[in-house]
């Protein structure tokens, strides 16, 4: 707003008042928008934008887990790509041979460096696995076989809250 | 104007609340639960494999009859049928039942579910399913029988899912 130097030096002049009644609501309803979405446990994790994880009414949280990914494109532990998905089928691991694939040399490294193993079921190492809805069981079976093998045979699949 | 009515009108001012230390709280709080918020949830459905049994002896009998459901996905609908060892395998074969997709080619969960529950009913201290899907069905289809699986309403159902392949 332009005042010009007469008016604002006349005595009549009154300078004008920011109106923030309408920030205010603006920010109250963020506020209490944020509030709601709060979660004590963001999502560390970033997903791939071709990942689509099938929706579910599933309502556990998942563990400090080994983070195990499957999308349409490729297969990923623990954040490093070790195969690529291309037409259902994952380069590097063979169905009929899977003890020689980079996954199951991986999660039995792991599993061997593992100092203690917790006796109690509930402490069993699990695999928080990702998987994209679209892909047919044929490729996902071999993952979970191969993990299974390598001494990890329970998963907590990922799934998005419905 | 009645005098009290002028009374109140000479004695009240106009007063601003001084909003300003309250936008300020404001903009402190939004950075901060921008920070925290997630705008997906991401929950887990625990689920095993089935691996070589250990021979481990529980050491006390069993006294309640258990059954372990199976439900087949096949590209057609869904195979439902019960293992136990200790029920007669006459008995177990009245829950063999087949469920074929609907008109538009969707999986009959509701008769799943109705059968499981069923199953539940007659054998409650049952709760392992075994999910056998064919290689052609999807993951999204397999989590939606897992769902319907392992509650019903609020009861559960069979919440221990084991997730195997065809074998032959």
């Amino acid at each position: 707003m332009h005042f010009s130097r007469k008016e604002r030096h006349s005595k009549n002049f009154v300078p004008p008042k920011l109106q923030i009644t309408s920030m205010m609501d603006m920010f109250t309803i963020i506020l209490i928008f944020l509030l709601f979405s709060f979660s004590n446990k963001p999502e560390t994790m970033t997903l791939k934008k071709d990942l689509k994880l099938p929706e579910s009414t599933a309502d556990l949280d998942y563990n400090e887990n080994i983070n195990l990914v499957l999308s349409q494109t490729s297969l990923e532990l623990e954040g490093k790509v070790i195969g690529t998905v291309k037409g259902g089928k994952i380069i590097g691991l063979d169905p009929q041979n899977l003890k020689t694939s980079a996954l199951y040399e991986r999660l039995r490294w792991t599993r061997e460096r593992a100092d203690n193993v917790p006796e109690d079921e509930s402490e069993k190492p699990h695999i928080l696995f990702l998987c994209d809805r679209r892909l047919p069981f044929k490729t996902v079976n071999s993952v979970v076989k191969a993990a299974a093998m390598a001494g990890y045979p329970n998963f907590q699949f990922g799934v998005l809250k419905k | 104007m009645s005098k009290l009515g002028r009374h109140r009108a000479t004695t009240e001012q106009q007063t601003d609340i001084d909003m300003v230390p309250v936008m300020n709280m404001f903009l402190v709080l939004i950075p901060f639960l921008l920070m925290s918020v997630s705008f997906f949830h991401i929950k887990a459905i625990n689920t095993s494999v089935p691996v070589l049994a250990q021979g481990k002896n529980s050491g006390h009998e069993q006294i309640t009859e258990k059954v372990t459901a199976i439900v087949e996905i096949e590209p057609v609908g869904f195979h439902v049928s019960a293992i136990s060892d200790s029920v007669e395998p006459e008995e177990l074969d009245k829950w063999d039942a087949r469920m074929p997709k609907d008109a538009e080619e969707a999986y009959p969960m509701d008769q799943l579910v109705a059968q499981l529950n069923k199953l539940k009913v007659s054998y409650p201290a049952s709760d392992t399913l075994i999910i056998i899907p064919d290689e052609s069905i999807l993951y999204n289809t397999i989590i939606q029988a897992m769902d319907v699986a392992r509650y019903y309403h609020d009861d559960s159902l069979f919440p221990n899912v084991v997730l195997s392949g065809k074998v032959g």
